[in-house]
This record gives C-alpha cells, sequence and structure tokens, in this order.
C-alpha cells in the first residue's frame, strides 16, 4: 500500500467524521418573552350576528354560509358575522335574547321561535330541488332484515337529529303518525348528541346498527357519500313536504337593516356566476321573500304531532 | 517518525496484530458511533419536529369547531390539556390566535408574550411554520399551523417544543450509544485478543519448529493429531497400508496408500484427489493448520533428503578416500590438467617425483615447476594432444641426482560429452624393467659368448695337447740345462697356460651335467678362506666370515662351488692389494627358498661402467699380465649351471661395510658380490630376495 492509499484513507475517514459531525439546525431567531400582557378585551365594532341553525357541524355551516354572509357584509356594509350556537335549543334562546340578529332555521324552529321571541321571517330559500319546500327521510340498515316497511319501526330504537329538528325529526314525526306509528310504539326515541353535526351523528348511528330507525331532512346522505357506503342505507319513507328554511330577524332588529339584508339576499341570482358560488355553496338556489303565513302547514303538524 | 516505525517493528507480531484490531476496532467503533449518534439524532430530532408538526396540525384541526363557535372555554381546555397531558414534556406552550391577531386561548400563567406573536408567521397555504425561537433562556421550536376553513383562515395555533428536552433525550440517546460501542469496542478488543493469541500461538509453534529445523532438529510436531485417523473413519483393515496407525501423519502425506480412491501421486499432487474423501473433510485444518502440516512434511522430506545426502557424502568420501588411496599408493606419477593446462590433481607419487606438496602444484602449471625448456616441451605437446585427441605414449629417459631413470609415459585427453576438459598422464617408472632387460640382454650375450668361446676352446684343445703332448716329449729328448731344453719347457710351460685358458673356456660354456651332491655351502666357504688366509695374511688382508648357521645343505658341485669362492677371494684381494678386510656373509632370504653369500672388500671398487662388463670373458680391470679376463666369467658360468645368479655392486652398501676394528681405516670404496643359490631345484625362485640391496640409480 502506497502512502498515497494511506491519505486517502485518511481523508475518507475524515470527511465521514465530518458527515456525521454537521448537522441542519437553523438559526434561531432572538424572542423576548419578558414582555408579557393579559389580553384586552378590544373595541369591537357594532355587529349583526348570522346563525345557521346547527344541524350540521359549524365547519359545514361556516363552509356553507360564509360565502354568503360575506356577500351580504359586502353588499350592505354592515359588519355581519356568523356565530356558531351548539344547540337548537341554544340557537332559538340566542334568538330570544337578542344575540342572535339573523336566524336561518327550519320552519319548526321558527314557528317556536316566532312564537316565543317575536322573531319575524322575510325570506325563504329555494332549495337545490328548485322547490321552497323540503322533506324528511325515514331510512334504515339496507340489511336489516327486520324492517323492511314502515310498519317494521314499531318496537325499534329510533334515532332523530333533534327534538327541534324539522326534517330530522318533526317531519318523520309527522309521518310515523300519520301511519299509525305512535312515540310510544317505539323501544325507545334518541336525539343525536353533541352540538352540531346532528344530521350526520343520526346517518352514522343507523350505519353502525346502534339504531334501527333514524330521520334525516332531505340531501343529509350526500354530506356522507364519501365517508360511508350509502348502499348500506335504506330509505324506508319520504316524508311530506313542507315549507322549507327561512330567515328570520329578531324582535327589535333595525328594519334598515332588515331592508337591506333583504334586498341584498333576493338579489342573488343562480344565473350569475358569483351569486351561484355563494348559492350552491348554502345549499340552495335562491332567496325568495317570505311571509309568516308561509309556515302555517308547519305550525299545523306541530300540533298535530302533539309537540 | 522513523523511530516509532522502528519501534512497532520490533514489537512481537502477537502485540502488532492486537495493537493493529485495537485501531481498527477503536476507529471504527468511534466512525460508527459517530455516524449512529449523528442518524440517530437526527432521528431523534426529526421525530420531535414531526411530532410538533403533528401536534400543530392536529390543534389546529380540533380547534376549528371551537374558533367557529368561540368556544374560548375549550380553546382553553384544548391547549392546556395539550401541554400539561404531555408525557415527554417538552411541550412549552400553546396558543391559538383568531385570523385578526387576537388571542384566543394560551398556556402562559402570567400573561401572554406578545412579542411571539410576531414570530414565525405562517401563510395560508402552508401546512405548517416552524422557527427555532431563542428566548435567552432556552431555545424553542415554534411551530405555527393555519386553522383553515376550506381556503378561509380562521386563525393559527401556536405550540413550542424545548430545544433543550429533546436535546437531553438525543444526549441521553449520544450516551447509550457511546457505552454501547465501547462496550462492542471492548468487547471486539477482548475477542481480537483472543483471536490473535490463537493465531499467533500457532504461528510461535511454527516459529519455534522452524528454529528447530534449523538447529537440525528435523523432527517436528507442531499440527495436532485428529482424532478420528482415516482406517478409523473409512473402517479400514489394510494393515499393510502406510497411513495404517500413523496417528502423527494425515494420510494424503503418506504416498503409496492403499485406499481405492486414494490417488498414486505424492503430496502436494495427491491432495487434489483428496478434496471430495471424507477423511480429508473430516481432519483438513485451516490455512495454519495446513501449513503446519506442510513445514512437517517438508521437515520430513528434508530429513529424508539430508540423510540421503549423508549417504552420498559419505560414499563420496569413501570412495574419494579409496580414489586417492589408490593414487597415492600407487607408484605411478599422475596428474591431471584442465584444457589450459592448469593442475587440478596429482597424486604423492608426482609431489614427489617435482619435489613439491600437493597444494603448490594444484593451480599452476608446468612452468610453475619444471624448467622453462622442459615446460615448454611438455606445453607443445600437451597442447598437440588436446588439439588432436591421439593420446600419447613414450618411454623417456632422464638423468637426475640418483642416476638414470626410465619413466613410460601415457597421456590420455579426457572428454565429456564430446568435448576434451582436460589431459590425464601417467607415468610408470620402467627403470627396473628397463634394467632387466639390459641383464636380459647380458645374459643373452654371456651365453652366445659361452658357446662361442667353448667352441673355440674344444677346436683348439686337441692341437694344443698335440703341442703339450710333443713339447713334453721334447724335453725328455734334452737334458735340463740343455738351451734347446730350456727353450722347449718354455714351449711346454706356455702351452700349459693356454690349456688353462681353454679348460676356463670351456668351464665358462659347460653346461654339462655337475657332479651334484648334498653340501654345506658355510663348510665350503669356511674351507677356501682357510685356505688363502694365510696368503692373504702376507698382504695385511682379513678374511671376516659371518655365516647364517641356519642355512641347510643344498645340492651342488662342492668342487666348483670352491673355485666360484677362490676366484670371489683372490679378486676381492687383487682389489685390495695391502691392508683390507674380506667380508664373506652367508644368508637365508626370507622366504628360505634361496641364499645369499655376499663377498666385500675394501678395494678400489669397480667403475659403474664397468659393472655390467665384469662377468664378460677376458674383461679384466687388472694391468696387463696380471690376469685373464676369464675369473669371474668362470664363476658366473658355475653359478649359472647351479642355477643361481651372480651381480656386483660397488661401491658397498652401508649394511655390508665390515665394522670390524680390523677393517677401520683408510679404505676404498670396495665392491660387493652377491651370489644367490636356490635351496632346491635348480632354479631361483621368481620371488625377490631383500637381502640383497638394490644397486642405486
Amino acid at each position: 500500500m502506497t502512502p498515497r492509499h494511506h491519505l486517502m484513507i485518511l481523508l475518507s475517514l475524515l470527511f465521514l467524521f465530518s458527515l456525521a459531525a454537521c448537522g441542519d439546525q437553523p438559526a434561531p431567531v432572538k424572542v423576548d418573552m419578558t414582555l408579557r400582557e393579559e389580553q384586552a378585551s378590544g373595541e369591537r365594532q357594532p355587529v349583526i350576528t348570522y346563525a345557521y341553525l346547527p344541524q350540521f357541524s359549524h365547519t359545514v355551516s361556516f363552509e356553507r354560509h360564509h360565502r354568503l354572509v360575506q356577500y351580504l357584509s359586502e353588499t350592505t356594509g354592515l359588519n355581519i358575522q356568523q356565530i356558531f350556537p351548539e344547540t337548537f335549543h341554544e340557537h332559538m334562546l340566542m334568538v330570544a335574547q337578542g344575540k342572535i340578529d339573523i336566524s336561518y332555521a327550519n320552519p319548526f324552529v321558527y314557528a317556536l321561535t316566532a312564537e316565543r321571541s317575536g322573531a319575524k321571517v322575510f325570506a325563504k330559500i329555494v332549495e337545490p330541488s328548485g322547490e321552497a319546500a323540503f322533506g324528511g327521510l325515514i331510512i334504515a340498515r339496507a340489511d336489516n332484515p327486520d324492517i323492511r316497511t314502515l310498519a317494521d319501526c314499531r318496537g325499534k330504537r329510533w334515532i332523530a337529529v333533534d327534538q327541534f329538528s324539522a326534517g330530522g325529526y318533526l317531519f318523520g314525526l309527522g309521518h310515523f303518525i300519520d301511519n299509525g306509528i305512535r312515540p310510544d310504539d317505539f323501544a325507545e326515541i334518541v336525539f343525536a348528541p353533541g352540538p352540531g353535526g346532528k344530521q350526520e351523528s343520526v346517518i352514522l348511528g343507523v350505519y353502525a346498527g346502534r339504531y334501527d330507525v333514524g330521520t334525516v331532512r332531505e340531501g343529509a346522505l350526500e354530506l356522507l357519500e364519501d365517508k360511508i357506503d350509502l348502499g348500506q342505507i335504506m330509505i324506508l319513507a319520504r316524508t311530506p313536504r313542507y315549507p322549507g328554511w327561512n330567515f328570520a330577524a329578531r324582535a327589535g332588529l333595525a328594519e334598515e337593516v332588515v331592508r337591506d339584508i333583504k334586498e341584498a339576499m333576493f338579489a342573488l341570482d343562480i344565473a350569475d356566476p358569483e351569486h351561484r358560488l355563494i348559492l350552491e355553496s348554502a345549499a340552495m338556489r335562491g332567496i325568495l321573500p317570505a311571509d309568516p303565513e308561509d309556515f302555517d302547514a308547519v305550525r299545523e303538524l306541530v300540533r298535530r304531532s302533539g309537540l | 517518525m522513523h523511530a516509532a516505525f522502528h519501534y512497532l517493528s520490533r514489537l512481537s507480531f502477537q502485540t502488532k496484530i492486537n495493537i493493529g484490531l485495537a485501531l481498527i476496532i477503536v476507529c471504527f467503533g468511534l466512525l460508527l458511533g459517530a455516524i449512529n449518534y449523528a442518524v440517530s439524532s437526527r432521528a431523534v430530532l426529526r421525530e420531535a419536529l414531526l411530532r410538533g408538526e403533528v401536534l400543530s396540525v392536529n390543534l389546529s384541526a380540533r380547534s376549528v369547531e371551537s374558533i367557529l363557535s368561540m368556544n374560548f372555554l375549550r380553546l382553553t381546555n384544548l391547549v392546556t390539556e395539550m401541554v400539561d397531558r404531555d408525557d415527554r414534556k417538552d411541550l412549552v406552550y400553546a396558543f391559538i390566535v383568531d385570523r385578526h391577531g387576537q388571542v384566543m386561548a394560551h398556556t402562559f400563567r402570567d400573561g401572554f408574550p406578545v412579542a411571539l406573536l410576531q414570530v414565525n408567521q405562517v401563510g395560508d397555504l402552508q401546512p405548517f411554520g416552524m422557527t427555532l425561537l431563542d428566548t435567552g433562556r432556552e431555545r424553542l421550536y415554534d411551530f405555527a399551523a393555519p386553522v383553515m376553513v376550506g381556503s378561509t383562515r380562521l386563525g393559527t395555533v401556536r405550540i413550542a417544543l424545548s430545544h433543550s428536552t429533546i436535546k437531553a433525550a438525543i444526549d441521553r440517546l449520544m450516551w447509550i450509544n457511546l457505552v454501547a460501542t465501547a462496550g462492542a469496542t471492548l468487547l471486539a478488543l477482548i475477542g481480537s485478543t483472543f483471536f490473535a493469541r490463537t493465531v499467533t500461538r500457532r504461528i510461535n509453534a511454527l516459529r519455534h519448529s522452524a528454529e528447530q529445523v534449523v538447529k537440525g532438529n528435523l523432527d517436528v510436531q507442531i499440527s495436532l493429531a485428529p482424532d478420528r485417523s482415516c482406517w478409523e473413519i473409512m473402517d479400514c483393515k489394510e494393515k499393510r497400508c502406510p497411513a495404517h496407525e500413523d496417528r502423527l501423519r494425515r494420510c494424503w502425506y503418506i504416498a503409496g496408500t492403499f485406499c481405492p480412491g486414494c490417488s498414486s501421486h505424492n503430496f502436494p499432487e495427491k491432495l487434489d484427489d483428496c478434496r471430495n474423501c471424507p477423511v480429508y473433510r473430516r481432519n483438513a485444518g485451516d490455512e495454519i493448520q495446513s501449513l503446519a502440516e506442510s513445514f512437517e512434511f517438508m521437515a520430513l522430506t528434508l530429513k529424508d533428503h539430508i540423510e540421503e545426502l549423508r549417504r552420498s557424502e559419505r560414499n563420496l568420501a569413501r570412495q574419494k578416500q579409496l580414489l586417492n588411496t589408490i593414487l597415492d599408493v600407487t607408484p605411478d606419477m599422475v596428474t591431471l590438467q584442465d584444457e589450459e593446462l592448469v593442475y587440478l590433481a596429482v597424486n604423492k607419487a608426482f609431489c614427489r617425483h617435482v619435489g613439491r606438496e600437493e597444494g603448490e602444484i594444484v593451480g599452476g602449471t608446468d612452468f610453475d615447476i619444471f624448467s622453462d625448456e622442459q615446460a615448454d616441451r611438455n606445453f607443445h605437446e600437451d597442447m598437440q594432444i588436446l588439439l588432436t585427441s591421439h593420446p600419447l605414449s613414450k618411454e623417456i629417459m632422464t638423468r637426475g641426482g640418483k642416476g638414470k631413470k626410465w619413466h613410460h609415459v601415457v597421456k590420455v585427453p579426457v572428454v565429456e560429452n564430446g568435448k576434451i576438459i582436460g589431459l590425464l598422464t601417467t607415468a610408470r617408472d620402467i627403470t627396473v624393467v628397463k634394467q632387466y632387460q639390459e641383464k636380459l640382454i647380458h645374459s643373452q650375450k654371456m651365453e652366445d659368448l659361452g658357446r662361442l668361446a667353448g667352441g673355440v676352446a674344444h677346436e683348439i684343445n686337441t692341437p694344443l695337447s698335440i703341442i703339450l703332448g710333443y713339447s713334453q716329449l721334447l724335453l725328455k729328448d734334452f737334458p735340463a740345462d740343455d738351451p734347446v731344453a730350456q727353450d722347449i719347457g718354455i714351449i711346454e710351460k706356455q702351452a700349459q697356460v693356454c690349456r688353462k685358458i681353454v679348460a676356463d673356456l670351456l668351464s665358462f660354456s659347460r653346461t654339462t651335467e655337475q657332479a651334484a651332491q648334498p653340501m654345506d655351502i658355510n663348510d665350503s666357504l669356511r674351507e677356501v678362506a682357510e685356505l688363502v688366509e694365510h696368503i692373504f695374511r702376507q698382504n695385511r688382508i682379513v678374511i671376516n666370515l659371518r655365516l647364517d648357521e641356519r642355512i641347510p645343505p643344498i645340492s651342488g658341485d662342492k668342487e666348483r662351488l670352491k673355485q666360484v669362492w677362490i676366484n670371489l677371494y683372490n679378486n676381492a684381494a687383487d682389489a685390495i692389494g695391502d691392508d683390507g678386510c674380506i667380508s664373506v656373509t652367508s644368508k637365508l632370504c626370507a622366504h628360505r627358498r634361496r641364499l645369499v653369500v655376499a663377498v666385500a672388500d675394501t678395494g678400489s671398487g669397480v667403475a659403474e661402467d664397468d659393472l655390467d662388463k665384469i662377468f664378460e670373458p677376458f674383461f679384466t680391470t687388472k694391468p696387463v699380465d696380471k690376469g685373464t679376463g676369464l675369473g669371474l666369467s668362470v664363476t658366473f658360468g658355475i653359478i649359472k649351471d647351479h642355477g643361481g645368479r651372480i651381480s656386483a655392486i660397488s661401491p658397498v652398501p652401508s649394511e655390508y661395510v665390515d665394522d670390524s676394528p680390523a677393517c677401520s681405516g683408510d679404505s676404498g670404496p670396495g665392491t660387493v658380490f652377491f651370489v644367490e643359490l636356490p635351496l632346491e631345484g635348480n632354479e631361483l625362485p621368481p620371488d625377490e630376495c631383500i637381502e640383497i640391496p638394490k644397486k642405486e640409480t
């Protein structure tokens, strides 16, 4: 072995040592952690609160409506902010307390809200189906041999969205009653737990086999089509359609505010690409003027159901 | 540096292996430890950063609903539970700010450090952002993840991991790594020491054996005997096999084994056929074992070779000694010269001849030994032989301080592989042969002379008898004082002289039957001595008799032998003249088959050239009228008739010089006559008689 080879071996070893020693540590940024302060409340601009009845998760609610809210803010010049009540009940309570200025709710909740807090409906939506009405779905597992007809639901466990849900409870309850099945006939009636996401919870509860029958509103199944095999879900029945979701202003909200918002809402045109994006995000085809009388059928159903 | 290398080179092999392996193990242990530490510390850091990323992204996802619902309690629970439930205790803080930068929840107990809001800004499209913060007290990995709903940003979550905690984990890892590396290195060193000792022990055994071989002890045994040998493995009953019961050597080192699968070759060619043999597969060792076995085989082969060489050497030495003995004992002179005529070998006879030692001659040429003239003559003669390849055979006569010498010289070219490589010269001393040759010629001449003289005498004898008869008749016719009678008396006297001469000549040439009868030589010698003693005494000549009484009686003519002694005594007295001694000796020869009578005088001696002629008729050294020259001739004839031999040497050899007081004084060189007579038969035995000294030549 020549001295040249010795040198090469030595250099190789040095290279390996240096390779092992070197690192890729970034240069640190100096931060003074000593300057501390408690968070101040900060000044808040007057805001118009906009709340979507939490039938879906807050994220879905946000994604569906934040473009509409943003459009309304920009169009009206109002500082409209979307807030997210945890439950239907909280939503109704906040409307009653004046914490929600614009309430986007189902007709059942509206009916109750209007009756209790004097909220006034001013607009209704056109469903993606093109109608200003919607219905509910009674679902079961497709492979449940015990449930083939609606009558098979007797003695079974029923999961509904919320006791204030229209498509997810009220419409289904009315349909059961209309078909001679009383709430007492069920072994159990359970409402989906937790804040938001209740439609999905009902579908997943039936899909998991924890409950035999579920009631959700139309279009809810599509929310989970990329999460579960919808072929496992059988639609036992579709309820009659009732007047759909609507916008209501809390009692005492300035008329001009309501007016500006109404104008902005009614100006939305599905033919306009920008408006179409807003409307489709919010799962609606348009917004129409509405009067309290438009929801009498729902009030009738509530009475009929004994709620 | 050089001194260090020198020091290292003097260390033992085991130490070198230990040091070398230790260096390699330590270097590689350090290297692997360093690499392992670097890789593992990076992995730990990466895992920590990944954890920070996951925590921040997870917090971001979990806080969406709460931010939307402005549920500060849940947000606060989120961040505090995250920090409090951190098992690793490396989460320093967590906080959430809304899209306006307003802090919604945080884990700081004593106020929020507002400076944090200014660092680690993260974009909407980034999944997260990480910045290393230096707070002065510690370093923090600050992670920021945007809280997004769709493409809308709701706020930002921030968490921080303690660098020192991560570093402590890395340091802990480093120590574990270091201890593991050190432990592994220690184990490797122990293993390498054991390995080195195992290897060097066997190499030392080899070295020790090599030293033993160098010292001449070829009976070395390094390799261990196999636990099961070939006849046990193969269940072989062939006790005649050379490998049978040989527990020291493996069978593939033994030639001529009886196994059916065994090759007829010797080691190492045999090994090629043994590779698949179960005996080989079971008993073959590693390379050092093979080396040891090969070394033993080499020593054994060497021993055999050396013994064979020693036998050959003894044989050669014996042959050389035999050849030297033969060459040195042979009276012939033998020399061997190379093609340049330089002497390669000479024998002792040649050394004696040239008067030099062998060492002085070998390596030299004729020019270093002989005179220039002789050397030049030899050179041309030798070169002629070498050039023509014709051998030379010749007889040469040299004269030196010891007289004439005759040599028969043979020069033969030495041919090897068709090429002349030298010259072999032998020179035999043939002086004696030459002398015998001369004697033979002389004898033949004497015989011819005798026959001639006998014939002449026989023819003269008759007229001489008539002359003598008539002259004696005439004497009777004249008175004694008559002058005629005196004249006739002169005629009768001279005729008597002639008759005597003729009788002598007849005696010289007579080959007739003799009157052989048993007789005592000593008595004969004494009788004649007593007869002449008183006459010689007048001239003060003393006869000393030294007779060997052991001589047995021989068959011979007593009277004629007396004549011989009278002739010899008279010749001696004539040679002495006045005042001298005549020493008469009789001896039995060694083989007791002949006797010798030596008659030595203290006279004037005989010239060397005359010694060969004194037995010729009419040859005499005496003055005119003092002798006829027939005395010794007659003596020669008588002795010859008795089957004997007569010879003379002058001067007298020392052992025959009479040292009696009467003989001391001035005396001549003298002459001694030797008469040899056979004790039985009429012919001398062929063996020499050592009592007769050789004529010095």
